[in-house]
């Protein structure tokens, strides 16, 4: 697909995305928020998993930071929400430092077992200090009052909160596609690819490892912090293993390969939860199973291999 | 003083029922590879089991507790070739997902069949009550007896592991599965015998521990951490490891409850990045050959 | 690309007036209900739907409420406020409904009270005790039957007073409820006992949900305390009964209180094994009322399940009747005429009368309080004996001065 066509089509998806609140039934617009923010949020692991190829199963630790650091801002001191997630994202940013620091010296199975372990110890600090974070009752009651940079809008408005999250993913996204497609981002790729070769080449892999760790926790802060004015509180639960468990589902439902499957995989994710969850209570034995199926045998993804599926048949046109 | 002595009895016993679950968790990682991460979900099987076949077939106890592992190791060898066989050859990271995706299914099937409310049985009637300890305190005969399966395993799987052949088919496979198969050991079935030993030894611990917790469907989930944190510390693939994990995991939740209850639920984690700063591989683990 | 918009339009417009047409048949009034399905506790949740549903049964075999049945729908918070919200959320955008009912947990209801003035329905809790949601949360959509914390705390005092016991522990879940029954506990028993000492360096919170408890009983145990609130609850309960009579905690010779104890769910779990002699509390026991209101529901309760109904259970029915009330009483759905009627209002239920106070939409009902005695052989659970039925407006509180409605 040429350049001008595939800016066409996201162009018009953004249209439609911003006008989903007129055209849809009020409910999907909660259901819209939700796509968007752990779309971030999956994509944010991405850069770690697809990318870098670590898998994390505590990435919900920058998240619950995230959402923690904007939920005590905004009850404490009501500021307006865009100082709020820059604080989140850098508290992100800042765990990730810390706790990479830790993790990214080790391999595989080993890597995935400390951040599950470091995950849990920020979901125990939460759950235990109840004098900071009020134990596992969380932070809530809070207000979301205004916006930032002068503009007035009325964030309690669902709608509104809506394109408002819009707009910042969005931006959010681009600035991960840019880094993503650098040349920090091919070198990231190189190291999942074969991280020996890349050694030999001179690169310290293991700070571009810690780098990409980082920048994976500050956007993952960020998606924390716009997460928690949605849900209304902030609670322990954000930084459990089993939340870090949903951006890992997210990534290889839609595709670890490409930029977008995260953010397809969060939209079949949520989708799908809300239509089963309203036939059956066991909608966890569902996502089992459809996550069984997924890896052993579409293991690249809905996304994946639908344009693996394309680029054969194009691949086969052309002798 | 007494009180220092029950804590630590208490961690001997908490540490040996982890270690009977951890050893399994290895095993299965040594030989196939596969980080299980239903490990915890068979142990609850394990309970549920022993829980249908006292409570709803009348089975006396010591037969309960033979059967019921049995039947978790026959689920594990279905599990194993409907599922498992597609994810030996990939990336660790796959096997990961596809256990998880286990853990899911089992979760739910678990509350589907038996309901979401708690459960219980009681022990048979030789082992209630308490022991009558010097210093004034009682112990529950169960604990003991708890301990003395904990020992038992023990000896019996170093016997196991170093002086049968069977065991050392299982080492050679968990060091180099090709040069396993060269050597014309049918290694289709030492994994799948594996990962069915490693099942078996989770429900053990969960028909074991099913008379002294509530059995409820969130059971699994609470034993996988405790797990993955003595394979941590003591060393993926590592025997004496799981023990000495397993072991520093009950003083830590025996002394740590008792002294420091304020933080008992972050202590095992900072016990564990401790012991990964310094030694990643775990106190006793090697780093394996490629 | 004129012509495929106009049929898909045309196939949305039919689709509609065909949902419109088919909803005026017979539309019910949809009630949505929160409660605990899975986990420790999820038993709690299974009786109140049972509850919910006699209620509804029997409501609608009489004809329903204004000429319409009624319906609902259960669905599980998890324990989250989280999950809550969201389910709240879809219940009342997606699903519709014009009534909510529910939250098992404190915490829960702390999270989702403040998110229900957007939501715009009335939403009767059945089973939190956080005195919050009624002070300083509350807002005009909340109401409350249940026996809350402040209620409950008065009548355990009462009962630890009188049974002499000087130095008080506790514990309890490591959550507001927990740390809530303490705070209020202590302050009670300070009031009708000023000699009674509180071990405030011994308190014992364990997290909610933990399997082992074997650290805070011997901990307990060892600071030797005359008396013990326990305000466990649920799976919690029954791990640690079983757990405590083990290691002889019963036979140490303590008070023990357990307030929320008296529930069916954890005494069918524990039968022999929840001792003799310890006091239990509850908001509901089926065996202290003696009136004909519960005679029927007990009755029935039992005709359909086969096992006495717990408090959980009751809350969940009286909600529905509470509803079926304030609906009459209105002669509309609309949610401020049914929460202008139901405030104030008195319903006739097993425990005898029911009052909404105006205030701050709190019930004014007491705790039960009970000491365990014999088994009773036919509902196969241990007996109450030396029943003290609380009155409601002896122990509830002045109107928190936080509330405002």
């Amino acid at each position: 697909m040429n350049l001008s066509l595939r800016l066409f089509f996201a162009l018009a998806a953004l249209v439609l995305l911003y006008a989903l609140p007129a055209l849809a039934p009020f409910f999907y617009i909660f259901i819209g928020t939700q796509i968007l923010i752990l779309g971030l949020f999956a994509a944010s692991f991405n850069l770690v998993f697809g990318y870098t190829g670590m898998l994390s199963f505590g990435h919900a630790a920058f998240y619950g930071m995230g959402a923690y650091a904007t939920a005590m801002l905004l009850q404490s001191l009501q500021w307006p929400l865009l100082a709020c997630l820059l604080v989140s994202f850098v508290a992100g940013l800042v765990l990730a430092l810390i706790i990479g620091f830790f993790c990214v010296r080790l391999d595989e199975v080993y890597f995935a077992m400390l951040t599950l372990a470091f995950g849990m110890m920020v979901f125990g600090v939460a759950h235990q200090w109840r004098s900071v974070t009020n134990g596992s009752d969380g932070i809530s009651g809070f207000s979301v009052g205004s916006l930032g940079l002068g503009l007035d809008l009325t964030l309690g408005n669902p709608a509104v909160y809506y394109r408002v999250v819009l707009v910042i993913v969005v931006l959010a996204g681009l600035a991960l596609h840019r880094i993503c497609n650098s040349s920090f981002g091919l070198i990231l790729r190189a190291i999942r690819q074969n991280p020996e070769r890349v050694a030999f080449c001179g690169l310290n892999i293991r700070l571009y490892r810690l780098a990409a760790f980082t920048i994976a926790g500050g956007f993952a802060g960020l998606a924390g912090g716009l997460m928690a004015p949605f849900l209304r509180i902030a609670s322990p639960e954000l930084a459990h293993w089993s939340t870090s468990a949903e951006p890992v589902l997210m990534t290889i439902l839609g595709g670890s390969g490409y930029f977008l499957g995260p953010f397809l995989g969060a939209g079949l994710f949520v989708l799908l939860e809300t239509w089963i969850t309203s036939l059956t209570q066991s909608w966890m034995l569902f996502l089992g199973i459809i996550l069984a199926l997924m890896v052993m045998f579409f293991r690249r993804g809905v996304l994946g291999t639908v344009l693996d599926a394309i680029q054969a048949r194009q691949r086969r046109r052309q002798p | 003083m007494a009180g220092l002595g029950l804590a630590l009895l208490n961690s001997l016993d908490i540490g040996l029922l982890l270690f009977i679950i951890a050893v399994g968790l290895n095993i299965i990682f040594g030989v196939l590879n596969v980080i299980n991460f239903a490990h915890g979900a068979l142990y609850m099987l394990g309970a549920y089991m022993a829980f249908a076949l006292m409570a709803g077939l009348g089975l006396p106890f010591w037969l309960t507790l033979l059967v019921a592992p049995l039947v978790v190791a026959a689920v594990a060898i279905l599990v194993d070739r409907s599922m498992l066989r597609f994810v030996y050859q990939r990336e660790v990271s796959d096997s990961l997902l596809l256990t998880f995706a286990l853990l899911l299914i089992l979760n739910e099937a678990v509350r589907l069949i038996w309901g979401t409310g708690i459960h219980v049985i009681d022990p048979p009637v030789p082992l209630r009550g308490a022991i009558d300890l010097p210093g004034g305190l009682s112990y529950p005969r169960y604990s003991v007896f708890v301990l003395l399966v904990g020992a038992c395993t023990l000896v019996g799987l170093w016997l196991l592991f170093n002086r049968t052949r069977l065991g050392k088919i299982m080492r050679a496979a968990a060091l180099d599965r090709e040069m396993a198969q060269v050597l014309c050991i049918n290694t289709r079935l030492v994994i799948t015998g594996a990962f069915a030993f490693g099942a078996w030894l989770a429900a053990l611990g969960g028909a074991v521990a099913a008379p002294m917790r509530a059995i409820d469907p969130g059971m699994g989930d609470k034993i996988i951490i405790e797990s993955f944190i003595v394979v941590v510390i003591g060393g993926l693939g590592s025997f004496p490891g799981a023990l000495l994990g397993a072991i520093i995991l009950g003083l830590i939740h025996g002394l740590g409850g008792r002294y420091l209850p304020d933080a008992n639920l972050v202590l095992p984690y900072i016990g564990m990045a401790l012991v990964l700063l310094f030694k990643p591989h775990g106190l006793m683990g090697a780093r394996k050959s490629a | 690309m004129k012509t495929p918009s106009r049929s898909v339009l045309l196939a949305v417009a039919m689709a509609t007036a065909f949902a419109a047409g088919s909803a005026q048949a017979a539309d019910p009034i949809r009630i949505g209900g929160i409660y605990l399905m899975s986990g420790s506790a999820a038993s709690y949740g299974e009786f109140a739907k049972q509850g919910a549903s006699l209620a509804i049964d029997e409501i609608n075999a009489q004809g329903g409420v204004l000429g319409r049945p009624l319906a609902i729908q259960i669905e599980d918070s998890q324990g989250k406020a989280a999950t809550a919200i969201q389910v709240a959320r879809k219940m009342v955008y997606q699903d519709k409904v014009d009534l909510m009912m529910g939250l098992d947990s404190s915490g829960v209801a702390q999270g989702l009270v403040p998110v229900l003035p957007e939501l715009g329905k009335p939403f009767m809790i059945t089973h939190a005790a956080t005195p919050d949601v009624t002070g300083k949360l509350c807002n005009k959509y909340t109401f409350r039957l249940s026996v809350n914390v402040n209620q409950n705390m008065m009548g355990a005092a009462d009962i630890a007073a009188d049974t002499g016991a000087v130095k008080w522990t506790t514990i309890g879940p490591d959550y507001a409820f927990g740390h809530q029954s303490w705070e209020f506990f202590s302050k009670y028993l300070k009031e009708k006992k000023p000699d009674a000492v509180l071990m405030e360096d011994q308190l014992a919170f364990p997290k909610f949900g933990a399997e082992d408890f074997t650290p805070f009983i011997n901990s307990v145990m060892e600071s030797k305390p005359d008396g013990i609130l326990i305000s466990l609850w649920g799976g919690d309960l029954v791990n640690f009964v079983r757990q405590a009579n083990d290691r002889g905690f019963f036979k140490q010779g303590f008070k023990v209180l357990m307030s929320v104890g008296a529930a069916t769910e954890v005494l069918t779990a524990l039968g022999e094994q929840m001792p003799e002699d310890v006091w239990l509390g509850t908001r509901y026991w089926y065996g202290s009322w003696d009136n004909p209101v519960n005679a029927k529901f007990v009755d029935a309760y039992k005709k359909a399940w086969n096992q006495p109904p717990s408090y959980n259970a009751e809350g969940a029915y009286m909600a529905v009747y509470s509803f079926k009330n304030a609906i009459e009483k209105a002669g509309s759905v609309e949610p401020d005429q049914i929460i202008a009627a139901l405030s104030g209002l008195t319903v006739p239920a097993p425990t005898g009368d029911l009052t909404f106070r105006a205030g701050d939409h709190q019930a004014l009902i007491g705790p039960t309080w009970g000491l365990t005695g014999a088994m009773n052989a036919a509902d196969k659970i241990r007996s109450l004996t030396q029943l003290h039925n609380f009155e409601g407006a002896s122990v509830t509180p002045p109107v928190d001065p936080e509330c405002k409605l």
